[in-house]
């Protein structure tokens, strides 16, 4: 806590869009009442004057790609009481954590070919918590407003949230969509994990798992019911590690295993 | 029971006038082939020609998310801002046993105020269906309803047979008693006859429920189980979708800049994963197939041990909804013996391939 | 037209009342004493419960969660609750301070049958948590001890350290009107001059039980109840005079948000309180 009795918040990026950073900003209604019930001290987007000290809570959005990011994510979480893996790259590692080491050690040689890095060293990308223990998490590309708002007001509170995590197709019947998945289209809902209001199912877009891998998720059901419904190997495995970063690799490599038998 | 009659010619104005009354609720088009009960301003949106609803009718009287009251650290002021005066027009039969079971739950030992104020404020206009091949009330025994609402129509192409449920019903008809006909002719009663074989004639599927609650006991351990587990997608839809499902979790909402919370109510799915999840992270049924089995054995059992009879009103909705085929349909006939062509029947066969 | 104010306080189930946390201390490393009392004077003496019910407590901003009474409704106006902390709620509610408010409703569930055990013989054998719906009994008992026959605690618990009422239980051993033994599987400390070894192993020390006239209450970590349950069959006691307490999640405390549901029964409604015989079917039990 801070002399003026409020917590103290500390927002950080590594690699990622800033997307969820840029959300807290745009959450134009509360924003002086976020300011106004926490002490932030430093949110590069927002101000200047940052102060990399101890925290009562960091929110840290962005995978973990490069030597220096592993150095100042170890640093804040030895600053912050509470840290917070903070959207879907921070969570799964992101659409950058989606190749295997082998993959993004080819594709890493085939951009910078034998180009030297002087200023850091690249590294195979990662959720944070390959690195650090993680509180809590807040998926999300980028993380819902009031998926956010909810975390932050209980947080203040001094409670932090009870997750309660359910796949999209929750949110989506409570909206009354037909299913796509009935109807062939290959909707990773089940998948998925809410907090989007099933924003794309709403205007008849197949959800693309854009919240990463909701938890219990059945990857073997699914993968046959596509298969079922007629679409390749190739483009199932590509739908549904597009936004599950390094989580549903080992079950796609459990595959390949299976497959090469 | 009082029945009268009503030219189809006079619907509009009937639902004109009662309109006046209380907010009217009816099914209109959601998707290109699915419906929802909302709302209605303008009646040219409803459809009646539907099957039956994406969510039941327990939506409009317990939504999926409402707050129950609003906390502060001295005072706990009640809300029931989501009970209010409706008029629900064109509920199906199996829709109307759904509510009664819920009737039945909700003022079973401890009343629940939020079901039962919301309940006793929603006028139940029901309305006649034709099955499609999902539809299963005729073998659950309610396809017909004799209880449970306050107008009843039943659509004979150029006429409604009407029939009045309750004074509140009766007054509904008394706003505009020109609107009707207390004569029916032998005619009018030959056409309902007919229309009412023709429609039990026109039920595709059946499912036998007879012994379920014995054959859900002695089939506890039941391969089947682990199969149907194997496929679940544990996306909680089965549960939303069904009539005669009430869990629902609590969350406290903090509201930012206020000193105050909202106690806030939303549906919940057995089927889910952190359903049985507790204090400290130890979940009673972490495996999917736990879970299929509670919902099953609170459909199939439990309601007949404490109601007097299954919890399924045959409306189809799981079967319309699951898109790996689990359903009361699936799963009761397998329990009974058969081996049902479904997706998480092959699924089964595909892995231990 | 809106029912806005319809159903106000007394007919509200789901309403708490505000609560004053009188006292708390630790208990153990984990578990916290607290003693709490209804604000308004008139509802906290009018609050009546019996042993083995459990009531739900709101923490403002963290949420709600069941807890088992560890008073005796022998002794009204304060209630006594024993609390691990474990999860949201009860983080929060260790980091309140004495005469903080909670939220408090209930009493709920089927409490222990004391009508059923009067002029019986009692056997209490708790463990761990379950200490704290067992309290309130053995509590009720002595507060009434004419009403009862024979009165037996077995009490295990990992180390000394972790014994829940050790003190008070200790003090108890000077009674002649109960019969007191108290175990740790490991004494850590050198100074433990009680048993040592799982609680079964009290067992032995029970002389000239005569079953019929015998209630069995246990209450404790799942591994127990297994074990326990035989000693009480071993000895003949009648599975409906074993009686047990149970715990899920809940959100409720009324039979309506279904979350403490086995098989086909409600912990909150059904229980917390079950005999042997009640559950001897459920393959979901323990």
């Amino acid at each position: 806590m801070s002399d003026n009795n409020k917590l103290k918040i500390g927002i950080y990026e590594l690699t990622g869009c800033a997307g969820d950073a840029l959300l807290i900003l745009d959450c134009e209604m509360e924003l002086l009442d976020i300011f106004n019930a926490v002490d932030i001290q430093s949110f590069l987007m927002a101000k200047s004057d940052n102060i990399d000290g101890d925290l009562d809570v960091a929110l840290v959005e962005g995978s973990v790609s490069t030597e220096r990011e592993i150095e100042e994510l170890k640093d804040i979480r030895k600053r912050s009481s509470i840290v917070v893996a903070f959207g879907l790259c921070a969570t799964v590692g992101g659409i950058q954590a989606r190749f295997s080491e082998e993959e993004w050690t080819q594709n890493l040689k085939e951009v910078y070919g034998d180009t030297e890095m002087t200023h850091t060293k690249a590294v195979h990308s990662k959720p944070i918590d390959a690195y650090i223990n993680v509180d809590f998490y807040l998926p999300g590309c980028p993380v819902g407003k009031d998926q956010f708002l909810n975390f932050f007001t209980r947080v203040v509170q001094g409670a932090p949230p009870e997750s309660y995590p359910v796949p999209v197709c929750v949110t989506c019947k409570y909206n009354e969509n037909d299913c796509l998945l009935n109807k062939g289209i290959p909707c990773l809902g089940p998948l998925t994990a809410d907090g989007c209001g099933s924003v794309c199912p709403n205007h008849d877009v197949p959800c693309y798992g854009c919240w990463g891998p909701a938890e219990g998720a059945n990857l073997t059901s699914e993968y046959h019911l596509l298969q079922e419904k007629g679409f390749d190997i190739e483009a199932i495995k590509k739908r549904m590690s597009n936004y599950s970063g390094s989580k549903f690799q080992e079950f796609f490599e459990q595959f390949k295993n299976k497959e090469s038998k | 029971m009082k029945i009268v009659k009503m030219k189809r010619e006079n619907l509009s104005s009937f639902l004109e006038a009662i309109s006046r009354e209380a907010e009217l609720w009816a099914p209109v088009k959601k998707g290109v082939d699915t419906h929802a009960f909302q709302v209605v301003k303008d009646f040219s949106e409803i459809d009646l020609n539907y099957t039956r609803t994406i969510l039941p009718p327990r939506k409009i009287l317990v939504p999926s998310r409402f707050n129950m009251f609003q906390a502060t650290k001295t005072e706990y002021t009640p809300d029931f801002s989501h009970v209010s005066n409706k008029i629900i027009f064109g509920i199906h039969p199996c829709d109307i046993s759904g509510l009664l079971t819920m009737d039945k739950f909700y003022s079973y030992a401890i009343e629940d105020p939020y079901y039962l104020e919301s309940r006793k404020k929603a006028m139940i206009l029901g309305h006649s269906c034709w099955p499609d091949e999902h539809c299963l009330c005729k073998s659950t025994n309610t396809h017909i309803v004799e209880e449970g609402y306050d107008l009843f129509f039943t659509d004979l192409k150029d006429f409604y047979l009407v029939w009045i449920g309750s004074t509140q019903g009766d007054d509904l008809i008394r706003l505009v008693p020109d609107l009707f006909e207390g004569e029916i002719a032998d005619q009018d009663i030959q056409r309902f006859m007919q229309w009412r074989e023709d429609r039990d004639k026109a039920y595709s599927s059946e499912i036998n429920f007879v012994a379920m609650a014995d054959l859900m006991e002695l089939r506890y351990n039941d391969p089947v189980w682990a199969k149907l587990g194997e496929a679940c997608l544990a996306c909680g839809s089965c549960t939303n979708v069904c009539p005669t499902c009430n869990c629902y979790n609590v969350e406290d909402r903090p509201v930012l800049g206020a000193e105050h919370s909202n106690i806030s109510r939303c549906w919940d799915a057995c089927t889910l994963e952190n359903y049985s999840g507790v204090a400290g992270g130890e979940n009673f049924r972490e495996k999917r197939a736990d879970r299929l089995k509670l919902w099953y054995t609170h459909k199939l059992q439990a309601y007949i041990s404490k109601y007097g009879k299954p919890a399924c009103v045959g409306c189809g909705r799981c079967i319309a909804t699951c898109p790996v085929d689990i359903n009361i349909k699936t799963v009761s006939d397998s329990l009974d013996g058969a081996n049902p062509d479904a997706f998480w029947n092959r699924l089964s066969q595909e892995v231990t391939k | 037209m809106n029912g806005t104010q319809k159903a106000t306080k007394s007919d509200n189930p789901f309403l708490p009342e505000p609560a004053r946390i009188v006292r708390t201390y630790p208990l153990t490393e984990d578990v916290n004493f607290f003693q709490i009392r209804i604000a308004d004077m008139e509802k906290a003496l009018g609050f009546s419960y019996q042993t083995g019910q459990f009531a739900m407590m709101t923490v403002l901003g963290a949420g709600e969660a069941p807890f088992s009474i560890s008073s005796t409704p022998s002794r009204p106006g304060l209630l006594e609750f024993c609390i691990r902390k474990a999860g949201t709620v009860t983080n929060a509610l260790f980091n309140l301070k004495e005469n903080d408010l909670v939220g408090l409703r209930g009493p709920y569930g089927t409490g222990f049958p004391v009508d059923k055990m009067q002029g019986k013989d009692i056997i209490i054998v708790m463990g761990g948590l379950g200490a704290a719906p067992l309290r309130s009994v053995l509590l009720y008992c002595l507060d009434n001890r004419d009403q009862f026959g024979r009165v037996i605690l077995l009490h295990g618990a990992k180390r000394p350290a972790e014994m829940l009422f050790l003190e008070e239980q200790l003090e108890l051993k000077g009674r002649d009107d109960l019969e007191c033994h108290l175990t740790v599987d490991s004494d850590d400390t050198g100074q433990w001059t009680e048993g040592t070894g799982v609680v079964t192993t009290l067992f032995p020390k029970l002389e000239g039980i005569d079953p019929e006239n015998t209630f069995g209450l246990v209450c404790g970590p799942p591994i127990m109840y297994k074990f326990v349950l035989q000693e009480f069959l071993k000895l003949d006691i009648p599975k409906d005079q074993i009686l047990m307490t149970l715990e899920r999640r809940m959100k409720c405390g009324v039979g309506k948000c279904g979350h403490c549901a086995i098989d086909y029964i409600y912990t909150c409604l059904d229980g917390p309180v079950f005999s042997y015989w009640d559950v001897i079917h459920m393959r979901e039990l323990i």
